[in-house]
């Protein structure tokens, strides 16, 4: 799906897009500028995405104005965000806070919520989300893309894409929710980011040569993902009861670890499609367990962690699997160092270096109420993987669902979803 | 080694004590004239004693018909005398539009709206850079909507709503700062220079708050920046037609349907500069609301140079080679504003200035006539005439040129520099957010005499003389309000962006 849209043209079925900028209300100090860490940098070449649906009843009131405005209040708390990336005389990338501001992109779609909503594969959601990379000039490139789609029937869908390098899903999402409370008239207050809080305990002994990290050739100033090959995407929902418990033997009411039976059955899955190589290692990537306040700011304090196992994945049970993940060992120093090293020289890739699972099942999505409203439907991805591929997990409306966006090497796609089949997690 | 600085001090401060002499001997004449006589008249009074007094006086031999008579002809020169005195205008109160947050347009985003807008010249966009970084503007100027898109879309309608929001919310403004109520407006000048669609501006305002059908409704369109004063002109003209009348003003420029779209670099110069603005003003000549009047109008003179062609020229709208509508201004627009600046001063100044500062001007132009030419010419201190100045923020240059060619100080200029910084240049409402300055610092206080002076196309120089009529608090609403604390700011001589 190209991802480079002329001003004016639509993405597929949507049209008459109109491009502007929104950001904070009230002046930064000049000199202001925000340092990126190891960590951040490493993920520099990743953007996250998410796309939030509202019907009609919810959002046929409101208008370009009132979603500006109450963007323009989120990115006072945040104004860093609108500022735009320059580099130090070594090279090293830094966030000059210029409030230059967040692209807002408005578009209209010529179908229902309705029949947007009946297509099966939700990855048609990509069309909802704007994006351009960073780059070929770095202080030019906007940091984050909003895009309000208008609906036929006046139904509403917004979206973010939002380059990694500032923080992860689980701020882009806390982010939106915020900007949610101040559409709804509620007064928000995001903590500052300060250099304290974006420390990340140190693993004893740290992993010297993190396996969930993988250089790249070197990408200049165009922030894309060097991939020799095609990705596709496919987004599916499913039942936690009907298609996840099966596979995992229960002890009575035990909760089930669903994010590791899930993750291990799409691994088996891809294991037997895959032959060389075969993904011995994944990479796990989940809110940081220890992280017991909730977010409060926008940093990358999400866990990367590597999990390796011995045994062909393919013949493995999925009990074996969850196992093997719950002793996954966290990489994150070791990301920063071999960044710190290279003081940003060298260009990383963490998603789809190794297969990559991510879990944002504890984020409350639903949470982002306009009119008092949940969204219909939210979607979530990330821009720019590598070809080991990824799988994004994630809460649907109903509590027993969950949303599955996977992004695999084309050939790989239809084998997998075959796989899916066998095994019940897709019909058919 | 430098030379002793003591000898120059001495004579410096001589200097300024035999002018200070002069100036008091000069400005005080007539009363310094009167004291001998009285006091000659006093003694002479005390000498004579009263039974002589009273002799003299009966032997004037003044009948009751004399005396009658003799009152009769008093009262009817004061009668007359009273009756062809212009009315007094007073401005009762006036209101400035407060651009929404949502505008904002700082440095930065400007320069990337206008890299991708003029993708193909990036001569043009350096330029811009080049005059942004220069141009004294601060970070929180505003442009409307319409211009923040990419490319911008100045429909019609754009530029109705704009008009809309400016206009409307100044008004409102006014309507509750004064407690006048729409149906008692009797005069109506909207000034915008240009954007004029049919029905006017003034038309949408008589629209909107529903104003009486015998309303004197007037719309001036294409006069430039210095129109503001013009309306006030008219203003008072007919204010002096029409008795216990007021009389509303408003003054804007509308940015959405001139914004510039080609890519030549004379034409590109407004785009920097130019931002929302607008401000509601209402006059009267009524007795009752001398006391509530913030100021009352002294002077109002206005200049015209439009009969020279360079000075006819030098601010014209015209097509580029592409057929874009723009805004040509020539290089020699600051000797040009000069001319116009010395040529109203010439018709001013003997209104304002005490006869100290006419009776030297006066001499330094007859020695230079009649001996030497190459004398250098007295400039008269204005400052003596005026204790505040609102010089149109045209530009950063501008308000140099005028700072120098007066020889004011930077406290003098600081309402234009700082509502250049926080506003931009709003065109002809910028005197409004000047004076608004002055008031929201506290330092306006009663008998201050406010001199505005605006440039404009044709080429045009207008003043206005305001006098305060009472000390201003500081106001608790307006368009300094959330920002005076800030103010005054160092604004660098360039900009790093």
């Amino acid at each position: 799906m190209g991802q480079s849209q002329e001003k004016g043209q639509g993405q597929g079925s949507i049209y008459n897009m109109k491009l502007s900028t929104v950001g904070a209300t009230r002046p930064t100090e000049t000199g202001t500028t925000h340092e990126p860490t190891g960590l951040d940098l490493a993920m520099k070449l990743h953007y996250l995405k998410a796309a939030y649906i509202y019907t009609p009843e919810m959002a046929r009131d409101l208008s370009v104005t009132h979603v500006k405005e109450a963007m323009f209040k989120l990115f006072d708390q945040i104004a860093w965000t609108t500022g735009r990336l320059w580099r130090r005389d070594s090279g090293r990338p830094y966030i000059k806070c210029n409030d230059c501001g967040a692209r807002f992109v408005e578009g209209e779609c010529n179908f229902t919520v309705e029949e947007w909503l009946s297509k099966p594969d939700r990855s048609v959601d990509e069309f909802l989300v704007y994006h351009q990379p960073v780059g070929p000039e770095l202080p030019f490139s906007p940091l984050i893309y909003v895009q309000m789609t208008r609906f036929k029937c006046r139904g509403l869908a917004l979206a973010l894409s939002w380059a990694n390098i500032m923080g992860d899903s689980f701020s882009l999402l806390y982010a939106f929710n915020l900007w949610a409370k101040v559409l709804s008239g509620d007064k928000i207050n995001a903590l500052e980011t300060s250099t304290m809080d974006r420390r990340f305990p140190k693993t004893n002994p740290t992993v010297k040569d993190p396996k969930s990290i993988k250089q790249v050739d070197p990408v200049g100033d165009l922030w894309i993902t060097p991939n020799n090959k095609k990705m596709a995407r496919y987004c599916f929902n499913l039942t936690v009861a009907d298609q996840i418990s099966p596979h995992f033997p229960t002890n009575g009411d035990d909760q089930i670890p669903v994010f590791e039976i899930l993750a291990g059955i799409i691994w088996k899955s891809i294991a037997k499609v895959r032959e060389a190589p075969e993904p011995l290692t994944v990479t796990i990537i989940r809110k940081d367990p220890n992280d017991l306040k909730p977010i409060r700011s926008i940093r990358n304090s999400q866990m990367i962690s590597s999990v390796h196992v011995d045994f062909p994945v393919a013949e493995a049970s999925v009990e074996e699997l969850v196992r093997c993940m719950e002793r996954a060992t966290d990489e994150r120093c070791g990301i920063d160092e071999m960044e710190e090293r290279c003081d940003g020289s060298l260009d990383y890739i963490v998603y789809g270096a190794k297969l990559t699972f991510v879990d944002l099942s504890e984020v409350d999505l639903y949470e982002a109420r306009v009119m008092g409203k949940s969204p219909e439907s939210v979607y979530c991805n990330v821009e720019g993987i590598g070809e080991e591929g990824l799988v994004v997990v994630y809460a649907a409306a109903k509590s027993d669902e969950r949303v599955v966006t996977m992004t695999l090497p084309q050939e790989e796609m239809d084998w997998v979803k075959s796989e899916f089949g066998k095994c019940g997690l897709i019909n058919g | 080694m430098p030379p002793p600085k003591m000898p120059d001090l001495s004579s410096s401060m001589k200097h300024k004590y035999v002018k200070l002499g002069y100036q008091y001997l000069v400005n005080n004449f007539p009363t310094l004239l009167l004291i001998p006589i009285l006091a000659y008249t006093a003694l002479e009074l005390f000498r004579m004693g009263p039974e002589e007094i009273l002799n003299h006086l009966n032997s004037l031999n003044f009948s009751l018909l004399h005396i009658l008579g003799s009152s009769f002809v008093i009262m009817f020169f004061l009668t007359v005398y009273f009756m062809s005195k212009p009315r007094t205008i007073y401005l009762v109160d006036y209101s400035c539009f407060k651009p929404p947050v949502t505008c904002r347009v700082p440095f930065a985003t400007f320069m990337e709206h206008s890299r991708l807008n003029l993708i193909d010249t990036p001569k043009s966009v350096e330029f811009q850079m080049r005059i942004l970084e220069r141009s004294g503007l601060g970070e929180e100027t505003c442009l409307p909507p319409a211009i923040h898109y990419i490319p911008p879309t100045p429909t019609m309608d754009a530029a109705r709503s704009e008009a809309e929001l400016v206009i409307f919310t100044a008004m409102d403004d006014l309507f509750k700062k004064t407690g006048l109520k729409p149906k008692d407006i009797d005069i109506l000048i909207v000034n915008c220079s240009l954007f004029s669609p049919t029905p006017s501006l003034s038309a949408m305002i008589i629209n909107k708050y529903k104003l009486r059908s015998n309303i004197k409704s007037l719309n001036l369109s294409g006069m430039g920046c210095s129109a503001s004063l013009i309306s006030v002109d008219v203003a008072r003209d007919l204010l002096q037609v029409h008795p216990n009348s007021n009389a509303v003003i408003v003054s804007t420029e509308i940015i959405t349907p001139n914004y510039y779209q080609g890519k030549e670099r004379a034409m590109l110069l407004p785009n920097c500069l130019f931002r929302m603005g607008a401000a509601a003003i209402l006059l009267s000549n009524r007795r009752s609301d001398r006391w509530r009047a913030k100021y009352k109008l002294c002077h109002l003179v206005r200049t015209h140079k439009g009969a020279e062609d360079k000075s006819y020229y030098c601010v014209y709208q015209q097509e580029d080679d592409e057929s874009h509508v723009g805004i040509n201004l020539n290089k020699d627009l600051m000797a040009i504003a000069g001319e116009a600046l010395k040529s109203n001063i010439t018709t001013i100044g003997p209104l304002v200035l005490p006869a100290s500062e006419q009776l030297l001007f006066l001499s330094s132009l007859i020695g230079r006539k009649i001996f030497n030419a190459k004398w250098k010419p007295y400039i008269p201190d204005f400052k003596m005439a005026f204790e505040h100045f609102c010089i149109h923020a045209g530009g950063r240059a501008v308000i140099d040129e005028l700072q120098k060619s007066l020889q004011l100080s930077a406290e003098h200029v600081e309402a234009s520099r700082m509502t250049l910084h926080r506003f931009g240049n709003t065109s002809s409402s910028s005197l409004w957010y000047e004076l608004s300055y002055i008031e929201a610092k506290g330092k306006m206080k009663r008998g201050d005499r406010v001199w505005q002076i605006a440039f404009g196309s044709g080429f045009k120089c207008n003043s206005a003389v305001w006098k305060s009529n009472r000390t201003i608090k500081t106001p608790t609403e307006g368009p300094w309000s959330d920002c005076i604390d800030r103010y005054p700011v160092f604004i660098p001589e360039v900009v790093k962006l």
